[in-house]
């Protein structure tokens, strides 16, 4: 089996960092709608969101992605994402959603502190 | 099946039925890797089909009460490709769509424009069928 789905808050950082790991699917993705409406609901409108642990990712999680976007951009801020691995890549440019995300291959490219 | 245990020829066909459950479509996935694999298909080949299968059957489930439901996923090997069919049954027609499903229906579709050469869906008689078909060493993209 993959890796298991996990979500850890970084609530040092600035801006804050959520690192998730394994598949996030139409299983996990509403865990991760949950802790990104959280976030932002405290106030934080610029996220930083670390996929470098992602193994898979459907359109569900995408969807979740998008509707954060949606409320950060809102806010006044963004939604960083952090991807590295070519197949989440891939799924992003297939998509067209490379156009619509900030994406950066590393924490610190994506202005993670 | 075939003489070697370990290799799928034209014409297998293996059929995979679980309860329409969301959390459940990782099964659909990991079969279809383990079938694809046997069928000659290549690593990066088996990832689209891994990634496709997961939103047709996320695609059959749109705007159906599946609570009851049942999906039966099936997966034929043929001459140059794969043919993968999924079915759910036994399942009410569901509230209509909000827009956040509308959307994430349009990225499956956008999806499976890009990773496979063919794909469907259709309603009949209370059942919903979508199906896909990618060819072996044919990248859809």
């Amino acid at each position: 089996m993959d890796q298991e789905f996990e979500i850890a808050e970084r609530t040092d950082a600035t801006p804050p960092v959520i690192a998730v790991s394994g598949e996030i699917d139409v299983a996990t993705a509403p865990q991760l709608r949950e802790c990104l409406q959280r976030v932002i609901a405290r106030g934080e409108s610029t996220i930083v969101l670390d996929l470098l642990g992602v193994t898979f990712l459907d359109s569900t999680a995408l969807g979740v992605l998008v509707g954060a976007l949606k409320r950060c951009r809102e806010a006044g801020g963004d939604l960083h994402l952090v991807v590295a691995d070519p197949r989440i890549m891939k799924i992003f440019e297939i998509t067209g959603l490379t156009s619509v995300f900030t994406i950066a291959d590393s924490l610190q490219a994506a202005g993670a502190s | 099946m075939t003489e070697a245990a370990d290799v799928l020829v034209t014409g297998d066909r293996i059929e995979l039925r679980f309860p329409a459950r969301g959390d459940l479509i990782v099964l659909a996935r990991l079969v279809t890797s383990a079938i694809s694999a046997r069928a000659g298909f290549d690593i990066e080949e088996l990832e689209d089909l891994r990634l496709a299968v997961g939103e047709l059957c996320l695609l059959t489930l749109q705007g159906s009460d599946a609570r009851h439901g049942d999906l039966c996923l099936e997966l034929t090997v043929l001459d140059d490709a794969i043919g993968v069919v999924c079915t759910l049954e036994r399942a009410a027609a569901g509230d209509a769509p909000g827009p956040e499903a509308a959307d994430i229906a349009q990225l499956s579709e956008r999806i499976l424009d890009a990773l496979v050469d063919e794909h469907g869906r259709e309603s009949q008689d209370g059942s919903v069928r979508a199906w896909l078909r990618k060819r072996r060493g044919g990248h859809a993209e």
